[in-house]
């Protein structure tokens, strides 16, 4: 049977993460007008937050479609999607270059989403394979 | 000896690290091993000191008030204590807003960069890099050599342009001007179509005036000039006339004028010293420099004279023309003459305007003021110079009253009373159109009723009123004149018995009239697509 409160913590995940992908670029363009952002510090800063959203739009489909259909493979897949997403953020968190107080609480709610959707996805993989 | 050497070194190898303890940062603390008055912050004060300050400059000293918590340290006067103490707390400062920084792993944002120390090794790059007039971020497109011309694109230059400098085989056209002082410097080139004419005071002496350069003739032609800038064609600078001045100032034109007189000491005086030289450069209109000629005058140093004045002056014209002075272009300049000319008789139209011998003048009032003893003083017209000017004239009975009408005509009006004056101050002899004929009115003072037809009118003044409008775009008007009119008025000569004289006023004036309508500015038309297919373009089909 499908897990209802992953099916909605994914669902919420995706809207989330629309929310803190357009702020955490406005608050960088903010942060490169108002501080002094060199070139060669701004662009992986940039990089990592573009490469975060590449990476989730497979990890919530292989998420919805995993779960749905109750196959194991996908939601496997999205785990370890999941995996290189908390890197990210955990980038995002610790080691760009001007941390600001809001980028700590978005990086906070997420990666404690993610944490919960990981736990979710490994009770569901362990109920579909058996 | 060594040892301190070595620690002075070292001290010199890196600058002294930043204090960034706020406890001990203080920003009005100027004045070493002495309290600084006012100065909370200050370790020099002791506590008799707080008690008379009033004040505390500096009440807060903190780092970036950006981050989200940081050290601060606060400090106050309690005046309510007796004596006033100085109170200091170090306080957590918390910044409340959302988007304070909470961290950072950029060292060098929060604070200022430390500059790099030279050493030996370093030293040449900062240099390219900090020692020009203006820093540069690639040192190697600063190029440090005396070479002042470079242009850019060297293969476009291939003719002169206004404004360029001369060049000569070794350097410039030399034009000795005053600089500073009215002392001459030989380091102002001449450019090229900028006539120049320019005075300054050379220091000499008796004694070595063979030796100084800028006293001899060879020093202004020796070098030939370029007839096109980077090129070799060479035009040599030929000596056009020498003109020998006396002590006492008076000029001799010398006949031959091939011979170089170079300065030579005569009886304690320097013969052939080079008072003045005036170039003339001929130019082709493409450029090109074709002809030089310079005409000197030459002049002799007393032994008691410690400097000469030297003047110098340069004119281009171009080959083939006649140079016409021009009052403006095209609007005309306020203080250049109105340029004035008649029509030559022709049919239908005429051909030009002869404006070599007729100048618009006035009369110019002189010391005596009589009218017919100075007759031939005349002052040109100069646009813009409202002026008046006359004269008075003693009327005796025998005088008739013909000629007299007559020769005030003269005195108002001059030998050769333009027909026409040009509408622009660049207007060509041969543009009809820009030539602006002059109104001539007669008005007589007395009303007709009361005087015979056949008394004598006697003109006594003459008004030539200019009209002009601004011409042309808002932002640079030109000077444009419409309508000239002369009125002349007269009155009537009573006659007067035997014996008396009497004293008429002649006057004449110009006034100058601006006219122009208010400048409505337009605005530029939206460009519009003009498209056309070709006639076959459905070709299978039409």
């Amino acid at each position: 049977l499908s897990s209802l409160p992953l099916q909605i913590l994914l669902y919420a995940n995706g809207i989330y993460y629309i929310f803190y992908f357009l702020a955490t670029l406005a608050m960088i363009i903010y942060k490169s007008q108002v501080f002094s952002y060199p070139d060669d510090l701004l662009a992986p800063d940039l990089a990592v937050l573009f490469l975060m959203a590449i990476l989730e739009v497979p990890r919530l489909y292989l998420g919805f479609k995993g779960n749905l259909t109750e196959a194991e493979a996908p939601l496997g897949l999205s785990l370890g999607l999941t995996v290189g997403s908390v890197v990210l953020s955990v980038y995002l968190l610790l080691w760009q270059t001007y941390v600001l107080w809001a980028d700590v609480l978005l990086n906070a709610l997420l990666l404690s989403a993610y944490g919960l959707e990981s736990g979710l996805k490994v009770t569901a993989i362990a109920a579909f394979v058996s | 000896p060594a040892d301190v050497r070595d620690a002075a070194q070292a001290r010199v190898r890196s600058a002294p690290a930043p204090v960034t303890d706020v406890a001990r940062l203080c920003v009005c603390d100027l004045l070493v091993a002495q309290c600084d008055v006012n100065c909370c912050c200050d370790p020099d004060c002791s506590a008799e000191d707080f008690s008379l300050f009033t004040t505390c400059s500096v009440p807060v000293v903190r780092g970036d008030s950006q981050l989200c918590s940081q050290k601060a340290a606060v400090y106050s006067l309690d005046v309510e204590a007796n004596p006033p103490e100085r109170i200091f707390k170090l306080i957590d400062q918390v910044n409340p807003s959302i988007f304070c920084i909470h961290a950072t792993n950029y060292k060098q944002a929060l604070y200022l960069k430390s500059p790099e120390i030279p050493t030996p090794e370093n030293f040449d790059q900062l240099l390219d890099k900090f020692g020009g007039a203006t820093f540069s971020a690639e040192p190697d497109s600063w190029n440090l050599d005396t070479d002042a011309q470079n242009p850019p694109d060297a293969n476009e230059t291939s003719r002169y342009e206004y404004g360029v400098p001369v060049q000569t085989e070794d350097a410039f056209l030399r034009l000795p001007s005053p600089v500073v002082s009215s002392w001459c410097s030989d380091a102002n080139p001449a450019g090229f179509l900028v006539n120049q004419a320019t005075k300054c005071i050379r220091s000499v002496s008796v004694e070595k005036c063979d030796s100084i350069q800028a006293l001899s003739m060879l020093f202004y032609i020796n070098s030939s000039i370029l007839a096109v800038p980077k090129s070799s064609q060479m035009v040599n600078i030929t000596v056009q006339s020498v003109v020998v001045q006396s002590l006492n100032g008076m000029r001799t034109l010398l006949s031959s004028s091939d011979v170089l007189r170079l300065p030579m000491v005569l009886d304690e005086l320097c013969i052939n010293a080079v008072l003045g030289v005036n170039y003339h450069i001929t130019h082709t209109d493409t450029g090109e420099i074709i002809e030089a000629a310079a005409a000197f005058v030459l002049g002799a140093i007393s032994k008691e004279a410690l400097s000469i004045e030297q003047s110098f002056e340069i004119s281009f014209t171009q080959e083939n023309t006649q140079p016409v002075p021009l009052s403006g272009n095209p609007g005309y300049v306020v203080g250049l003459p109105v340029r004035a000319g008649f029509q030559p008789p022709g049919y239908p139209f005429p051909a030009a305007f002869l404006n070599k011998h007729s100048q618009l003048t006035i009369l110019h009032s002189t010391s005596t003021q009589d009218c017919l003893a100075a007759q031939g003083a005349r002052a040109p017209v100069l646009f813009g110079y409202n002026m008046i000017s006359g004269c008075k004239l003693r009327i005796t009975a025998a005088m008739k009253c013909q000629p007299l009408a007559q020769t005030l005509l003269d005195v108002l009006k001059g030998q050769s009373f333009p027909e026409y004056v040009a509408s622009f101050g660049n207007s060509q002899a041969q543009d009809v159109l820009d030539w602006v004929p002059i109104t001539q009115l007669h008005i007589s003072e007395q009303m007709i009723s009361h005087t015979l037809q056949s008394s004598c009118q006697i003109p006594v003044s003459l008004g030539i009123e200019v009209k002009w409008t601004k011409y042309g775009s808002l932002v640079n008007p030109q000077a444009r004149i419409v309508n000239v009119t002369a009125t002349i008025t007269t009155t009537t000569l009573k006659q007067l018995p035997s014996g008396r004289e009497r004293i008429i006023p002649i006057t004449s004036s110009v006034v100058f009239t601006d006219i122009s309508s208010p400048a409505e500015p337009s605005y530029k038309a939206w460009p519009t697509i003009d498209i056309k297919l070709p006639f076959d373009f459905f070709y299978p089909f039409v």
